[in-house]
């Protein structure tokens, strides 16, 4: 029963590492690298002030 | 503020994080970290210095994490944004030092992973009792799922880490009524157990060396600040989850060193890897055995999983700012969550879990965690001489001032003593890695920092500059 | 005073970046587990009487470590296996001045960054 939940555990981890790997190069091909790396510091302030436009 | 315009006409909304989290969450991510000290780590105090060490270093390390939460909770209401005490550093000393507490950050919080990780491979491996059975798929499951959990979503991921995290700490509260503590010498012996002769076996260089492993008590209370980014109203939550947080920890540490210290020897308490486990055991009722058994494996995911969550955390604010290449400021435009930083510390915990054994591993997150309390005591001095109180609008203003910050550092020192007790070498080792890619980052890699953006706040020009 | 506008780096020198990080954090928390470097110094005191009266332990504890499954013999190398704590003060001195030196440095080489932030954050306006 243990080996079996052993076996289990690296099943999951490989499927879950592969489904992470393939959604990562999913989003990095689809979105560009300005609209991924567009987060700002003190982002509170400035989304407050888009508002009021 | 033009620039930022640019961006959002040119390329429609800008993706950041999540901004979804409430109190409760910012508790669950203090305690659920932390509360696996309670599980595993902190017995080895008994071992460097008996059981009444233990106790004695469980309630002035209580002290040490109380001027934290309090200093903490002061800066992080006023500095919010992901990466918590990397922000403060940057705003309050300067960019190197912001560079450094952010790889304390993610040191920490990594090896702590990685722990969490051993130990519960580890503990299933002594429950199953099978041979060939080995901790690595159980390691490697704890990794890589609760990765998952983190890319795709904070809201889930500290749901989670609340539901678990209550589990287990009512498995302390369930197993601490259950051994009638009101009454000694049915089930509780402390007094049989814990002798003037064997109370103390080292004296007090004994106390002195269980600060090492005191630490681990709290250690990681100070995570809750990571999340500043994506609480819906830091100012408030943060303070109050970390205060509830750290009242929550200080009672779970008495009733787990009582109930312990009530049923096992010191020299076996001070070298087992499970002592709520075996507490559960040593009580007889296999139900209280198997309650205490899933409770160390959820506190080992729900600290793993705060770990996780943490070092992404600081690790993305890193290239944010670029002090690391920018790659690893990306956001996940449906999961908004650091993506790429996650996936980057993945296998780096993975090669530690596999490698290291528990005991180092948790001295390297000690040790990181430590030069970062140092730091806090220095900044919030820093703080309140260049920006005194009444100059700038602060969510939480700490009482008693300076004396947290003095019992702070003292604290530290008596730490970095009691780390050169054991670890003397391993600490010698750290400084000179921090030293050397400091010099790397002062005089070559902060070329690529932008100066006057780092500085987010909207606060006016501090004293003396 | 003028805004510092810092260089684009390549794609390259981004990843070389990055190597140069992996492989520090890798020497620094491995190299001290492979040379052994890591752990304190415990070791054990052994007695010829083993019995638990001569380890020390009074009935209750005896009782307890035999629910744990140990006898005399086996809890023997648990039980006398001590540390001994001695100072060993040359490394305690190096240790305080590098500890010392690197937070000097920091703080000293923090301020001189943070000044130029100040300094373009505020005169910009």
């Amino acid at each position: 029963m243990w080996m079996a939940l052993s076996y289990a555990c690296w099943g999951i981890s490989i499927v879950l590492a592969l489904w992470m790997l393939y959604d990562w190069f999913k989003v990095d091909t689809t979105y560009s690298e300005d609209v991924l790396t567009s987060s700002r510091e003190g982002e509170l302030e400035a989304a407050s002030e888009k508002h009021r436009i | 503020m033009t620039a930022a315009a640019e961006t959002t006409t040119i390329h429609g909304d800008r993706v950041s994080l999540l901004r979804v989290l409430g109190p409760a969450h910012v508790w669950a991510l203090g305690v659920g970290i932390v509360l696996v000290g309670e599980f595993t780590g902190w017995n080895f105090s008994a071992d460097k210095g008996g059981t009444l060490a233990a106790l004695i270093v469980c309630w002035v390390v209580g002290l040490l994490y109380t001027s934290v939460a309090m200093i903490d909770s002061e800066v992080t209401s006023t500095v919010a944004a992901a990466g918590g005490q990397y922000a403060q550093a940057k705003h309050i000393v300067g960019p190197l030092m912001a560079f450094n507490v952010a790889l304390f950050l993610v040191f920490a919080y990594t090896m702590l992973e990685v722990s969490d990780a051993i130990l519960l491979g580890d503990t299933i491996v002594a429950k199953a009792g099978v041979d060939g059975l080995t901790h690595n798929s159980f390691i490697a499951a704890t990794i890589v799922v609760l990765a998952w959990l983190n890319y795709r979503g904070v809201l889930m991921t500290l749901n989670v880490n609340f539901v678990i995290t209550a589990i287990a700490y009512v498995s302390i509260i369930i197993l601490f009524f259950s051994v009638s503590p009101w009454t000694q010498g049915a089930v509780l012996k402390l007094n049989e157990l814990v002798t003037p002769g064997n109370a103390l076996p080292y004296g007090w260089i004994g106390v002195i060396a269980a600060f090492q492993f005191g630490i681990w008590y709290y250690l990681g209370i100070e995570g809750t600040t990571q999340a500043a980014e994506e609480v819906r109203s830091p100012a408030r939550s943060l303070p109050y989850g970390t205060m509830a947080g750290m009242i929550t920890l200080l009672i779970a540490a008495a009733m787990t060193w009582y109930v312990c210290a009530s049923l096992m020897p010191w020299e076996y308490l001070g070298i087992t890897p499970y002592p709520l486990w075996d507490a559960g055991k040593l009580t007889g009722s296999p139900l209280l055995e198997n309650l205490l058994f899933v409770a160390t494996l959820l506190a080992a995911i729900a600290s793993a999983n705060g770990c996780i969550n943490d070092a992404a955390r600081a690790w993305f604010s890193l290239g944010r700012d670029r002090y690391l290449p920018s790659w690893f400021s990306a956001v996940h435009p449906k999961y908004r969550t650091p993506y790429r930083s996650i996936l980057f510390l993945l296998p780096i915990a993975l090669a530690f879990a596999f490698i290291a054994d528990l005991n180092q591993a948790i001295t390297f997150s000690i040790l990181s965690g430590v030069l970062q309390y140092t730091f806090m005591s220095i900044n919030i001095m820093m703080f309140r001489k260049k920006w005194p109180l009444g100059t700038i609008r602060r969510g939480y203003t700490h009482p008693f001032h300076p004396l947290p910050a003095i019992v702070l550092f003292c604290l530290c020192v008596v730490t970095f003593f009691a780390i050169f007790l054991g670890f003397g070498s391993q600490l010698i080792a750290m400084i000179a890695f921090y030293f050397l890619i400091s010099v790397w980052f002062h005089f070559y890699r902060y070329k690529f920092v932008r100066r006057g953006d780092q500085f987010s706040m909207p606060w006016p020009k501090p004293q003396g500059y | 005073m003028s805004r510092y506008t810092p260089p684009e780096q390549s794609k390259t020198g981004q990843i070389f970046d990055i190597v140069v990080v992996v492989v520090a954090i890798f020497v620094a928390l491995w190299l001290p587990l492979k040379l052994g470097l890591a752990g304190a110094a415990k070791s054990i005191d052994a007695l010829d009487a083993k019995t638990w009266e001569a380890l020390g332990q009074n009935p209750t504890m005896a009782s307890i470590w035999e629910k744990l499954g140990y006898t005399p013999e086996t809890a023997h190398d648990v039980i006398q296996n001590r540390f001994h704590y001695v100072i060993d003060w040359p490394t305690l001195v190096v240790m305080a001045v590098v500890l010392i030196g690197y937070f000097v440095f920091l703080f000293r080489a923090s301020d001189r960054e943070y000044r130029d932030v100040i300094n373009e954050k505020f005169d910009d306006k």
